[in-house]
């Protein structure tokens, strides 16, 4: 088989700059200050969908009750009405504050949160969906707009470091192909003080952060787990599905404390677990450390509710592995996502449980 | 001069009527680097083959929606072989049962000729030169893209997708990079794109419209490689007032393409032109992406 030029890959990496290139160029040509998309690979991306960033509820019901065509035709007329905020929207706001604070003080760094809208949509939506990001003055420059197909696919090409969809199949589908995401269900509306400074990211421990435990205490029960961790306290534990998600917002950090910006650093990051500090909770701070980690805040529950703390600390986004803290998350009006990751999501309680409800909305 | 073959086991097309797409015979079989003389077995399949088959199948479909449809694909092999290869060419598509309407054999001097006389909507090559002598002369023409990923190769669907930087650009955006030092020809060289995929575009958005939006054997999408999610709102715009609602759409904003491309997309870019400013060196690709 003749081997075509498009296929050589020392060509395709001279094209690839060259696209780059051609792209700084467009991007210094406006004369609006809008700031060029980072390049990709060292930049942190952030694959939201659709329904994430915007409200799109009302919306979803005309896709399920009267067919794609009557949907798409919806959009279509509606085409300059701005859709309302979703779950995803105050997360992606505090990105762009950190993307604004590190372009100050490393204006020439391609290392930035990179915003992409990644969705199944039909290309005809995307009109009212970019018309919408304007009139939020979003900087999301990239989005894949699928028309149907899984976007599985473009969410490896692109590496992306994290992938927030409301569709848990999808988020699925995401973790098994090796990539930190996590499912958003529609908040409940109260006032959050969210704040609009410092980039707010929770974690759940076992099975986000950390994987392997948790099979133990759904299997055997407390206070084997309680045994095993002792036991193999100084071995790390292995790595959850958003591990590297946190080494990522680890790496941005270092770039405030480089400058003496720690104190006034714009990414908090939290543990908030069930382990209990005394027992169960020393080995995951020794596997923090042996991953060269840091989270900036370790909260040990030792099993109370999440909820209440959750509410005090006002995070953009908290990740857990099992319904149970996303519904108390929720009610207090945390913005909460579900990982769908190892043994948590079949059992609560140590009763095997249902496949959590699939939020279509 | 070039000689036109008839295929006789395909029912001929309505050029008038039809979508003429001239196809690069070195796209569809294999160009072997060694003429074995006399040698009579089918050639061996070409990058191109698995669009040539996805081509076949939107015209089975719209055979089978409207059995008189006459806005079908008619393809024309593009052949520049030695005239002791052209029996072996007629022979090795109707060995694949390919669905080419006419053969058109020809000096590589002639074909942009015979590509004109015969009121070509879209000429395809594998050869980023033909591809560009193509265009110059006012001829349609797109670079055929090799799919690499093995378990994306679609046989069953037709996937086109349109260059948003190209359909998208405005006055005010060419202005712009009129400041960032393009020549007045390159940015001429936009315009000349855009009309020339405009009938194009046309074409496909009629085609489109004949299924529905699932299941469809034709998709249509947008992409846009470097310029911002703005240009590719206006290029998803003025598609849609050429009649062709786009199924897919990408926006880069400078990310590789090679990824979207080798997921399941044929693609096409042409490099229209390459300049140099200050020493740095940058490409303009614009052009249909089919």
């Amino acid at each position: 088989m003749a081997e075509s030029k498009t296929t050589d890959p020392a060509a395709t990496e001279a094209g690839e700059e060259k696209d780059w290139t051609a792209t700084k160029a467009f991007f210094d040509s406006l004369k609006t200050n809008k700031p060029r998309p980072p390049k990709p690979q060292y930049a942190v991306t952030i694959a939201v969908s659709s329904r994430s960033l915007f409200n799109m509820v009302a919306e979803g019901k005309i896709y399920k009750e009267d067919g794609v065509e009557k949907y798409v035709a919806y959009q279509q007329e509606h085409d300059n009405e701005p859709l309302m905020p979703g779950v995803a929207f105050p997360l992606v706001k505090a990105l762009m504050n950190v993307n604004t604070r590190l372009r100050r003080l490393y204006p020439d760094s391609d290392e930035l949160f990179d915003i992409v809208l990644m969705t199944n949509n039909h290309a005809q939506v995307g009109v009212r969906l970019i018309n919408s990001i304007n009139h939020y003055d979003l900087t999301i420059e990239r989005f894949c707009m699928t028309g149907g197909e899984s976007p599985i696919g473009y969410l490896k090409a692109y590496m992306t470091n994290l992938y927030l969809s409301k569709d848990g199949e999808q988020v699925i589908e995401a973790i098994e192909e090796g990539i930190a995401a996590a499912t958003t269900f529609a908040s409940r509306d109260v006032e959050n003080q969210l704040s609009d400074t410092q980039l707010k990211v929770a974690f759940d421990g076992d099975a986000v952060l950390f994987s392997e435990s948790e099979i133990i205490v759904k299997q055997h029960g407390l206070d084997t787990f309680f045994e095993h961790e002792k036991e193999f306290e100084n071995k790390p534990l292995a790595q959850g599905p958003l591990k590297c998600f946190l080494e990522a917002l680890g790496m941005l950090q270092r770039k405030f404390y480089a400058k003496n910006e720690r104190m006034t650093c714009p990414i908090r990051t939290y543990l908030v677990t069930s382990r209990s500090a005394a027992s169960s909770g020393v080995r995951v701070l020794k596997t923090l450390r042996s991953w060269g980690l840091e989270i900036d805040e370790a909260l040990f529950l030792a099993g109370a509710p999440k909820g209440p703390l959750l509410q005090k600390i006002q995070p953009h986004i908290f990740f857990d592995d099992q319904m149970f803290h996303i519904e108390g998350a929720k009610e207090p009006g945390t913005i909460a996502a579900h990982v769908p990751n190892g043994i948590g999501q079949k059992y609560h309680k140590g009763i095997f449980i249902e496949q959590p409800a699939k939020d279509t909305t | 001069m070039d000689s036109m073959v008839r295929n006789p086991d395909v029912k001929q097309r309505d050029a008038a009527q039809a979508v003429v797409v001239a196809v690069s015979s070195d796209a569809i079989f294999d160009p072997e680097v060694e003429q074995v003389h006399g040698a009579t077995e089918p050639l061996r399949k070409g990058d191109a083959f698995s669009f040539m088959k996805a081509i076949q199948v939107v015209n089975e479909r719209l055979l089978t929606l409207n059995s008189d449809e006459t806005l079908l694909f008619d393809v024309i092999l593009l052949s520049n072989d030695s005239e002791e290869k052209h029996s072996r060419i007629i022979a090795s598509a109707k060995h694949y049962g390919l669905d080419i309407g006419r053969f058109c054999f020809c000096n590589k001097e002639d074909s942009i000729e015979s590509l004109q006389s015969n009121e070509v909507k879209l000429f395809l090559s594998m050869d980023t030169n033909d591809v560009c002598k193509a265009l110059q002369k006012g001829v349609p023409a797109a670079l055929l893209y090799h799919q690499t990923d093995p378990n994306h190769q679609t046989e069953d669907q037709l996937k086109v997708v349109f260059s948003g930087d190209v359909i998208g650009s405005s006055e005010e955006m060419l202005h712009g990079l009129r400041e960032q030092g393009f020549t007045e020809t390159q940015l001429q060289g936009f315009k000349t794109a855009k009309g020339s995929v405009k009938e194009f575009a046309i074409l496909m958005g009629e085609m489109r419209r004949r299924f529905g939006l699932e299941g469809s054997p034709l998709c249509t999408g947008l992409m846009t490689v470097w310029s911002s999610r703005d240009v590719c709102a206006s290029a998803l715009k003025t598609l849609r007032g050429w009649g062709l609602l786009v199924d897919e759409a990408f926006c880069l904003a400078g990310a590789p393409r090679s990824p979207i491309l080798n997921l399941g997309f044929i693609g096409n870019t042409m490099k229209s032109s390459t300049y140099v400013k200050e020493g740095r060196d940058y490409s303009m690709y614009y052009g249909l992406e089919v």
